[in-house]
Parts: structure tokens; C-alpha cells; sequence
């Protein structure tokens, strides 16, 4: 097994306190064990599915792809969903799940 | 005329010879440009040749309210400001929010067009359909906030009976990133349209509060629409609970947050500086615009740190970036500070922010000194000596006049490696106080490509699908970025023709809405996006014939380059820049080759008179 952390910025947590830790107003955190080859995609699969706000806000179930108003951070990284969705998760990695944020 | 919505006249004002004039306007010339930047474009058009520099007294500073401004639609107090402008000696096109808007309009007036220039300091008053041009001698070298309190003294008028909007000394002094202020904080800041109103030795506009003196068509259907519009705009990001300073640390996530002129994309104390950091610990007391019910401007006291007590406008995004990471500072309250003294000075935060993130990176790197800099020692993070810098960009004295140029013009005049440090568009003007190399290469193409100064046409490639278009997937995508430039392109100038708040018209469909509601016409989107293109081709023509040139519409060097770091390092949009300029000018319907509009673009558009001067 390996252990990877998931981190929800802004009001993409908001609905999720008691299964995310909430860091600060802005971010919400938790820690998950995958099966060894796990790949980012099934990763969102498996939350969303658990999680329905996820479903909402995040990871569309039926498409199978991130909302349109979301973007990954992958270990620090903003990479392209398409390359993304088949990365396989190694142990310690993170994900962060910013809204794409319009204004300011 | 049968429209709701709108007075049906503008005012001129001739500063030359000291006479105002009403027009009336007529019901095709309003159904073809709307108003505010519409009405800008068509004017400045019209009186502007090539021949006119942005300080002659034959530009023209066009002042518009659109058919929203007053209807009672929530924030809908803005106004739009056109002129040939400093920094690109090309169209300048800015709004500010708060009351003007709504008052000009109760004072019997659409919009205002200044042309000449005043033999003395003077401001104009407006009231009852009338206007008068007075001395304003006695306002000189006074800042924004002082001369709104003198003019109010003087007048005799309460806080809410008018509405004030003028330059600061940066204005007076022509510094070229001047910009128009007034309602206490509220700014038309891009391409130095308060320089050109300093040219005009015009100090400041008062408009009385007035009532309102125009039909409003639907009244019943406003008013559910206005309230949906009010519950979208609420539940839409984070504006309504944390302001624009909310999406701060997001930005930072997706390395769009600049910092230290773009030495780096790691902002660690981001989290104390963010929107949400400013409101759970500073004291926040809202400043509403007209009738606004979001009321995301808000005033602040400081609560902690060295600035512990110092009451200024609440940031907005762009002056939290600008005046901390921007700057090296890590303290929220001295960001506090510096925007007012900013605002006060009557600045562009955006313009003024790069130029000393500049003469900090060339200071740390030895290229200027403490006796080019007038003893000021300009290390990273010393907001003090930014404070007096700003003091002296304002009066143009010592190095502040040369400052008072624009990084552009202030790098190549400095030369050598500082050339290549500058961040600004090829144009002249600088950037909003992002990072745009991070997830926000939209807005990168969209500031080189603007005909205004200022974004044309994206929403950062966010909510899309808000008007009909495709969610964007990739952000660091060359083809999908170029492609949804041009397809996003129309609807904000659009928006630009109402007199409505960016903040408050977060869904185009209920916007739509609530004008056809006011005026009683039927517009669909698709009409919106066609007027909102004419907008955009009608001041890309009058741009060429000012002598732009395709080789413009490209970054600086440093504004294009690759990030070393953070979350978007090696991410490089200069490899494809050609090809993204080429597909944009295509489906906008230009010359792939030249970027001009072609003539049955243009024809399309309703504009064949302009297939003449290209």
C-alpha cells in the first residue's frame, strides 16, 4: 500500500469538514492509502465515488475527467490533465485541487 | 426614442474655450454601440486622427455611462473612460465602479466628452442638466481623498450627494500610469487616463445625486432578473464571502502569483496575506457601491504588525500581488498602506508595482545605486523607501521622472541587462499584477493582443460554458489558449457598454436579461458577442491607423520567459507565439499575416467605413 495526501483548495473542501481535515479557511486535507499501481484517474474515481460533493465539485463520474473549473497540481506541478490521468502514484506524492480561479 | 434605460444625451465640454454643449443621440447610433466603451470606440474614432498625440489638447477623454448605470441593477454605478492613452499611444478604454455612473445619468447626462484644454486648473460641475466649468487652483497638488473632501466642503454637500472623480498630483504631473479616482478608492486606472485628464488641466468632475429621469422598460421582470443575478453572483467563487483577495493562494497554486519581478514563483507566506488571512484578522467595515448588494470593496483597519492602526480600502487581488510578493514585502499591513498611498497619489497599482519591482531587481543586481536612486535604499521588501519612491514618481522629482515613464520606457533609457528585466507588452504597458507564465496564459495572449491596454477579451479561460463555449482542459495549451482568446472575444467589451460592475455580472445570460428588461430590446447572446466584436474591431482599426504594428503584440522578454520554479517552471509559451498569434487572427477573422482586420470581417460588423484607412 501506499500512502498519498489529497489537498482541496478553497470552497472545493467546504462541504467535505469531518473526512478532510480543515487546515485553514482555504484548505482541507487528507491522507489515503492506494493499492501499489494506482493511477491519478482511479484515484479521483475512488474519491468521488466515496465522497459525493467530490463528484460534484471535482471529478466528473460519467465523463471520467476533472470538472471544468478545476486544475491538478501534481508533487508542485500544474501538469496537463491528459498527461496526468495515467500517472501512476508513487508512495508520498500529493495532489492539490485548485478551482481555476477567475478575477482579481 | 423608445428605449428604456437610457437620458438620450451626452455633453461636451470644450476646456479651450470654456463652453459646454448638449448633442442628443440618436436611437441608431445607441442600437449600434450601446454605450460606455461602444460609444468610447465611436467617438474617439471619429475626433481622434493619427496626427494627435494623447497629450494634445485634440484628444479626447470620453467619459460613458451605458443603459444598467442607475436601472437599479445591483452595482451598476460604473462608468467607462476612452481616450488615446500614454503608455501605448494607442485606445485606452477603463471603468470604475462606485456611484458616478448612476449620478451622471440623474444629472441629465449619458456620458461626457472633454476636448481643448483649460487656460488653469479647473473642475467641472454637473447638476440638474446643467454643467459648469470653475476654477480649481485652490485643488492643486492635492491628492484624490483631499480634493474629494474639499470639493464636498466647498459645495456644501454631504457624503452621498455627489460623486467625485479626479487625478492626484501623479496626474497633474503627467506621470504616464496616472489614473482617475474618485468615490473614495474606486479607479479608471489603465494607459494613464488620468495623464491625459492632467493634460487638460482638468482636476476633477462633480456629479450631483439627482433622480432618476429615464424609463425603465420591464420593471417586474428587472427585478426577478436582478435578483437572480444577485444569487449567482453570490454563490460564484469566493468574491461575496473573501473579496478578490480570496483567490490569492490559488493563484499561487497555479504559479500565477508574481514575485520579486518573476525571480521566483514560491511565495511562502502567502497564507498571511490572502483574502481570507486579511478578513478573520483585520477589522472590515463594507464601502458599497451604488445599490450594490455584494459590496466586496470594504474599508480596513490594520490590527497587527508595524502598520497596527492604519486605516486604508480594503486590497483588492491586484494590490495584495503588487505591493507584497511583487515587491518582496511579507507584511499584509504594509500592503494596506501602500495602496492607499497608491490611490491617494491617484496611480495604476499595476504599472507603478512593476516599474519598482524593476529598480529593485536592478539595485539587488548593482545596475542602479543608492546615488542613482536619490539615497534611497531600494532593497526588496523596504516598503518605506517604496512609499517616499512613490512620493517622487508622483511629483516627477529626481528619479521619479524618470520613473514616471513606465518600466518600458525607464528600462531602455537605463539599457544594457536592465532592458531584459522590464515586464511589460511590446505595446508600452504593463501586465495586471500576475504571474501569467503560471496557468493564465489566456490573459498573457490577451494582454500583448488588446486594443485598450487592458484584458479584451478572456476570463483567464474560466467559465466558458457560461456562454455557450467548451470547458477549457489544459491551461498551458497553445491551441486551446490562442483558440478561446478568440472565441471568448467580444462579450467583455460588451459588458464594458453597460455601466456594470465586473463583480455583479458574473452570468452574461442574466445580464442580457436585465438589460433587455430595462431597455425593452430582445438581444440574444449571440447579438451581445456581435456588438462586443464590433467594439474590438472598431478600436483595432483606429489602433493601425495610429501606426501599430503585429511586431507589438508580443511580451517582453522577461514577461514571455520561462518560469525557473513552482508549479509552472519549465512551461514555455514563446515556442509556439507565432503560431498562436496566426490562429487567433484567423478565427477573429484578420489577416493571419498583418493581424487587420479584413474587409468582410469588417463588413460583417457593420463597419465598412473603416475598410478605407486600413
Amino acid at each position: 500500500m501506499n500512502r498519498v495526501t489529497i489537498e482541496l483548495w478553497l470552497w472545493l473542501g467546504s462541504e467535505l469538514q469531518g473526512d478532510f481535515e480543515s487546515l485553514s479557511p482555504m484548505r482541507s486535507l487528507r491522507e489515503e492509502k492506494i493499492e501499489e499501481g494506482t493511477n491519478i484517474r482511479q484515484l479521483l474515481d475512488l474519491l468521488a465515488r466515496r465522497y459525493p460533493p467530490l463528484a460534484r465539485v471535482v471529478f466528473d463520474l460519467e465523463a471520467q475527467r476533472l470538472h471544468p473549473y478545476v486544475v491538478l497540481n501534481y508533487n508542485g506541478s500544474v501538469i496537463s490533465p491528459y498527461v496526468l490521468y495515467d500517472q501512476v502514484l508513487k508512495d508520498g506524492d500529493k495532489i492539490t485541487v485548485l478551482p481555476m480561479y477567475m478575477g482579481g | 426614442m423608445d428605449i428604456g434605460g437610457y437620458v438620450g444625451r451626452l455633453l461636451r465640454v470644450d476646456l479651450s474655450n470654456g463652453k459646454t454643449s448638449m448633442e442628443e443621440l440618436n436611437q441608431p447610433f445607441i442600437e449600434k454601440w450601446v454605450g460606455g466603451v461602444g460609444w468610447g470606440a465611436a467617438y474617439l474614432y471619429q475626433e481622434v486622427p493619427a496626427s494627435v498625440k494623447w497629450s494634445d489638447p485634440e484628444n479626447r477623454l470620453i467619459w460613458t455611462t451605458g443603459p444598467l448605470a442607475g436601472s437599479g441593477v445591483y452595482g451598476a454605478g460604473t462608468f467607462n473612460v476612452t481616450s488615446k492613452g500614454p503608455l501605448t499611444n494607442l485606445a485606452g478604454a477603463s471603468q470604475a465602479n462606485g456611484f458616478f455612473g448612476a449620478y451622471l445619468k440623474f444629472s441629465g447626462f449619458d456620458g461626457i466628452i472633454f476636448q481643448g484644454k483649460a487656460s488653469q486648473l479647473s473642475y467641472l460641475i454637473i447638476k440638474d442638466g446643467k454643467a459648469e466649468i470653475r476654477d480649481a487652483g485652490h485643488l492643486a497638488g492635492k491628492d484624490v481623498w483631499e480634493t474629494e473632501d474639499a470639493l464636498r466642503k466647498e459645495l456644501g454637500v454631504k457624503e452621498k450627494e455627489v460623486s467625485v472623480f479626479g487625478i492626484g498630483p501623479s496626474g497633474e504631473n503627467k506621470v504616464l500610469y496616472s489614473a482617475i479616482v474618485g468615490d473614495r478608492g474606486h479607479l479608471a486606472a489603465h494607459n494613464g487616463l488620468g495623464a491625459v485628464m492632467g493634460s487638460k488641466n482638468l482636476k476633477a468632475v462633480v456629479a450631483y445625486r439627482g433622480k432618476r429621469n429615464f424609463e425603465i422598460k420591464d420593471p417586474q421582470l428587472l427585478k426577478e432578473k436582478n435578483d437572480a443575478l444577485f444569487e449567482h453572483a453570490k454563490g460564484f467563487g469566493v468574491f461575496y464571502k473573501w473579496g478578490t483577495g480570496g483567490g490569492f493562494s490559488a493563484l499561487h497554486g497555479i504559479g500565477c502569483l508574481p514575485v520579486k519581478n518573476y525571480a521566483t514563483n514560491i511565495f511562502p507566506e502567502h497564507e498571511r496575506m490572502n483574502g481570507q488571512y486579511m478578513r478573520t484578522h483585520f477589522e472590515i467595515r463594507p464601502m458599497p457601491c451604488y445599490m450594490c448588494r455584494i459590496a466586496h470593496v470594504k474599508e480596513v483597519t490594520v490590527t497587527e504588525g508595524p502598520y497596527k492602526g492604519f486605516v486604508g480600502e480594503e486590497p483588492e487581488y491586484e494590490q495584495l500581488a503588487a505591493w507584497g510578493p511583487q515587491i518582496g514585502n511579507t507584511d499584509l499591513g504594509a500592503v494596506v498602506m501602500l495602496t492607499r498611498e497608491v490611490d491617494r497619489l491617484g496611480m495604476d497599482c499595476n504599472e507603478a508595482s512593476w516599474t519598482i519591482g524593476w529598480v529593485m531587481e536592478c539595485y539587488e543586481k548593482g545596475i542602479l545605486s543608492k546615488k542613482d536612486l536619490d539615497g534611497l535604499d531600494m532593497s526588496w521588501g523596504n516598503v518605506e523607501a517604496v512609499k517616499t519612491l512613490l512620493d517622487k514618481i508622483a511629483k516627477r522629482e529626481g528619479v521619479g521622472d524618470l520613473l514616471a515613464e513606465g518600466v518600458m520606457r525607464a528600462s531602455q533609457k537605463v539599457g544594457g541587462e536592465a532592458v531584459g528585466w522590464g515586464i511589460y507588452t511590446k505595446k508600452g504597458c504593463t501586465p495586471r499584477s500576475h504571474d501569467h507564465r503560471g496557468g493564465r496564459w489566456a490573459e498573457l495572449l490577451d494582454t500583448c493582443l488588446t486594443n485598450t491596454s487592458t484584458l479584451e477579451s478572456t476570463w483567464a479561460g474560466v467559465h466558458t460554458p457560461l456562454v455557450d463555449l467548451p470547458a477549457v482542459s489544459d491551461p498551458f495549451s497553445h491551441e486551446e489558449m490562442s483558440t478561446l482568446n478568440a472565441k471568448f472575444n467580444g462579450i467583455r467589451q460588451f459588458d464594458d457598454c453597460l455601466g456594470i460592475c465586473r463583480i455583479a455580472s458574473t452570468n452574461p445570460k442574466l445580464v442580457l436579461d436585465c438589460l433587455n428588461a430595462v431597455t425593452g430590446w430582445n438581444l440574444s447572446l449571440e447579438d451581445a458577442f456581435h456588438i462586443g466584436r464590433r467594439v474590438v474591431n472598431q478600436l483595432r482599426v483606429f489602433n493601425f491607423r495610429q501606426g501599430m504594428k503585429k511586431e507589438d503584440e508580443r511580451p517582453s522578454q522577461r514577461y514571455g520567459s520561462i518560469p525557473v520554479d513552482g508549479p509552472a517552471k519549465g512551461k514555455n509559451i514563446m515556442e509556439k507565439w507565432d503560431w498562436m498569434l496566426e490562429n487567433y487572427y484567423t478565427l477573429m477573422g484578420w489577416d493571419p499575416k498583418t493581424g487587420k482586420p479584413l474587409p468582410e470581417t469588417l463588413k460583417k460588423l457593420d463597419l465598412e467605413e473603416l475598410i478605407k484607412d486600413l
